[in-house]
């Protein structure tokens, strides 16, 4: 019963804390968003792709849309939709490949949409996104990847979503190619790998919020702003709890 | 507009109905609803075969030799499928799978190890900030305090020192980092959760 009651109530609250300050962004309360390398690196990616006449390369993880893990790659489904429509618009589409059968679909829906709107919807093909591998292959996802890294025309290569000890050999094909590399996961140990190897991380909640950084909604903004109201309040709690037991032990 | 209406309702609704049948623990309802998104999952994974089927099988078309080894490797196995279905051969796809998938899928896990060593060093080539150093110290620390502390040649006490500082690295700052990020990925996987269940981010209405 207290299980209960306290997902109720942490639900309640966060609903609570989303409908204000959604409210309030509407109405025009400025939201400061920390700058991240990783997203700024992101919005050039475009960019560099057109410089390079080549493709960029966007993995998104071996999370599928039925899992726990769906928001990871619901956030990992915005950054190639952002990616999508800047390379569409300059004539670089990215290349997209996944390691989960439901993201196929998403993120071909993805693509499709980018290429519409840059009224290229004839330039269109399944293989934009590709299956690499099932989740339950990892080492056979990453080999996927890393061929794709080395035989496609790619010159850099972004992986968000989740992903385990598999993302080193990704990052190490790209560190071979020379390739600017952006990782972002919810995964502890990925995140150490990604970190030895690229300076452009996104540490778990900063790729969950792609889409007040890449969109900026005001659901979205207020979205991030309720997790620090959150956090302050959880740690507090902590310490408090931490306070007491020192001193009452 | 109702063509756009009507995947938020449905997506809405299941998601409501997941998240009732999870948080008043309704076994049927969530084992009815596991079944269906079972099912997606399975139909989207043979999209996905033939997804990867098609791509590579016209890389062969335009001369590409790897993605040849892939479709023809799929086809055989295929084949196999069939003949082992049949009764013609016996454990043809898990032979398959026993000498050949797990092999190379254990032969790649066996390279993190040298790929980590070799991103350790890339780091602190590329980032040769307090950061960095710590890392790559941290690293070898624990690398060197695990050999260490179970080795014959280093006096005991040497040796416990060594297990102490272990401990101290993996029980109190890797578990504090750990912790920390889950925390802040369990916030932002319940907001956007929230916002998935109530419609306003919509994933599936491209």
């Amino acid at each position: 019963m207290s299980e209960l009651v306290l997902t109720v109530g942490t639900i309640g609250v966060t609903v609570i804390l989303l409908l204000v300050l959604t409210w309030l962004v509407r109405r025009g309360r400025l939201v400061m968003l920390r700058p991240l390398p990783a997203y700024t690196q992101l919005k050039d990616q475009a960019g560099l792709a057109v410089e390079s006449g080549s493709q960029l390369h966007l993995t998104l993880g071996r999370a599928g849309l039925t899992s726990t893990a769906t928001p990871t790659s619901v956030a990992a489904l915005t950054v190639l939709d952002a990616v999508a429509k800047d390379g569409c618009a300059n004539g670089t589409p990215p290349l997209a490949t996944v390691g989960e059968g439901t993201l196929l679909p998403a993120a071909q829906a993805s693509l499709l949409k980018a290429y519409n709107e840059a009224q290229y919807t004839s330039g269109f093909e399944p293989g934009a996104a590709q299956f690499i591998a099932a989740d339950t292959d990892p080492f056979t996802y990453a080999g996927g990847v890393t061929s794709v890294i080395h035989q496609d025309n790619v010159s850099n290569s972004v992986a968000v979503g989740r992903f385990g000890s598999e993302l080193a050999l990704i990052m190490a094909a790209g560190e071979r190619q020379q390739m600017n590399q952006i990782v972002g996961t919810d995964d502890p140990l990925a995140l150490a790998l990604g970190t030895a190897v690229s300076p452009n991380v996104l540490i778990g909640e900063e790729l969950l919020a792609s889409g007040a950084y890449l969109e900026g909604k005001p659901s979205q903004l207020a979205s991030v702003q309720t997790q620090d109201i959150l956090r302050i309040l959880i740690a507090l709690t902590l310490l408090g709890m931490a306070l007491y037991q020192l001193f009452t032990a | 507009m109702i063509k756009r209406s009507i995947p938020v309702a449905i997506a809405v609704a299941v998601g409501l109905l997941t998240f009732i049948g999870l948080l008043l623990n309704l076994p049927q309802l969530s084992r009815l609803l596991l079944t269906w998104a079972s099912f997606l999952a399975a139909v989207a994974l043979l999209v996905g075969v033939l997804n990867l089927f098609g791509v590579h099988a016209n890389r062969l078309l335009k001369g590409n030799g790897y993605s040849g080894v892939l479709a023809l490797s799929m086809a055989a196995v295929f084949v196999l499928a069939i003949t082992d279905w049949r009764g013609i051969t016996t454990d043809g796809v898990s032979t398959v799978f026993n000498w050949v998938q797990f092999p190379l899928e254990a032969a790649l896990s066996s390279l993190l190890a040298f790929l980590l060593l070799f991103a350790g060093a890339q780091l602190l080539r590329r980032q040769r900030n307090i950061g960095g150093v710590l890392f790559l110290l941290t690293a070898l620390l624990v690398l060197l305090s695990t050999a260490l502390a179970t080795s014959r040649f280093i006096p005991g006490r040497l040796a416990e020192t060594f297990g102490a500082v272990r401990e101290v690295i993996t029980t109190i700052f890797v578990t504090a980092g750990m912790r920390g990020i889950l925390l802040g990925v369990a916030l932002g996987t319940i907001t956007l959760g929230i916002r998935l269940l109530v419609g306003v981010e919509r994933p599936y209405n491209k």
